[in-house]
């Protein structure tokens, strides 16, 4: 069996005109920058929107791609990019309407595994509205890295690297923003300890 | 006496990398009752973070392929074009160059051809004077056929002595 060709040699392809070879770049990669794309605007149309936007600005740039990192950390930077500049767009529209929080959304009871307990289910919507509430006290870029840190679990190296920060600002960042969202979770574990064992819930 | 660390310590861990926390990590080796409460947290942060694209059916990437596609080929097709409409504008630019010159090389040569032809001409030009002349001579309504008859009366009165005439 043939192995699966590189990421190199579908773009030295992609460039030659070979545009099948692109359509594997993009189901190679179209998940990932989904996700990272999802993590930070929270939103699954946007996502979308910017994920495409994504692959269709590598195309166009692909004779640029120098091959200094991985495609796949060239793309995520992108998708990042292009996510910013949409939660930069939001906030600058939040200015025009009554809601100061830019990007607060109404948390939609969807549950996150397929397991049969409702209760279970219920506390995990309240826990992502409860972070969804602390991240909008935190600044645009403590909210960007927390996202990348907590939706994407990525490591503060690999954060660092997609934003062409240096480890120890991310790690300052992120420290700064996991207190804020530690003060909002304290607040929402006091009310829900009103009336469970503080034990069972976070 | 075991000091036992509280969720926010934990939280912190969990955020900041737990391999990086030694001492909370160290302890959580040794302490059950840390140990899950942070297997707790993390796996509720975890399901707090999950997102819906895991879920996402086939068709989702496919029309996102597709779209994808779609926009590439209307960019190069619209890049195309733009080619296209380049090289009709530089043509008809070359072309009204191409025009401008041949018009200023058509009325040039005329003036030039002028010259020359004035220059070809030039012996021609040179023997008008005496061609000229005969016409000049030929028109002296003195000399023409018609006052012939009164050549004698001419040389009389020419014959006249100057001093008479005056």
């Amino acid at each position: 069996m043939q192995d699966a060709p590189s990421d190199r040699d579908l773009i030295i392809r992609t460039l030659g005109g070979d545009g099948a070879a692109y359509g594997l770049i993009v189901e190679r990669f179209q998940r990932k920058i989904y996700r990272v794309a999802y993590a930070i605007v929270r939103d699954e149309v946007e996502a979308d929107t910017i994920t495409q936007d994504t692959f269709v600005q590598a195309y166009t740039h692909l004779a640029k791609f120098q091959g200094r990192s991985e495609f796949e950390t060239w793309l995520t930077r992108i998708a990042i990019n292009r996510s910013r500049d949409l939660l930069r767009r939001r906030k600058f529209f939040s200015l025009f309407t009554r809601n100061t929080d830019d990007d607060s959304e109404e948390i939609a009871f969807d549950p996150v595994d397929e397991r049969p307990d409702p209760e279970r289910e219920t506390m995990s919507v309240q826990l992502r509205g409860a972070i969804t509430r602390a991240e909008s006290g935190l600044s645009a870029q403590q909210k960007l890295i927390f996202r990348l840190r907590h939706y994407e679990n990525l490591s503060l190296e690999e954060i660092a690297d997609h934003l062409g920060l240096r480890a120890g600002t991310v790690r300052a960042h992120l420290f700064r923003a996991v207190h804020k969202v530690r003060k909002e979770l304290a607040g929402w574990r006091n009310q829900r300890g009103q009336g469970s064992d503080d034990e069972n819930t976070l | 006496m075991k000091t036992h660390f509280s969720e926010a310590d934990l939280l912190e861990t969990y955020y900041m990398q737990p391999g990086e926390s030694m001492p909370v990590m160290m302890h959580l080796a040794s302490c059950e009752m840390c140990a899950a409460r942070y297997d707790a947290l993390e796996r509720k942060l975890r399901e707090s973070a999950a997102c819906s694209s895991h879920e996402k059916p086939e068709t989702f990437w496919t029309r996102q392929r597709l779209m994808i596609q779609r926009r590439i080929d209307n960019g190069r097709e619209r890049t195309t074009q733009r080619g296209h409409a380049l090289r009709v504008a530089a043509a008809a630019v070359l072309a009204f160059f191409l025009g401008s010159v041949f018009t200023l090389k058509t009325t040039e040569p005329k003036q030039e051809t002028s010259v020359a032809a004035s220059s070809k001409h030039a012996p021609v030009a040179q023997q008008a004077p005496a061609a000229a002349d005969e016409l000049q001579q030929s028109h002296d309504p003195w000399q023409s056929d018609q006052l012939s008859d009164f050549h004698s009366v001419v040389e009389w009165e020419s014959w006249v002595d100057e001093g008479k005439k005056l």
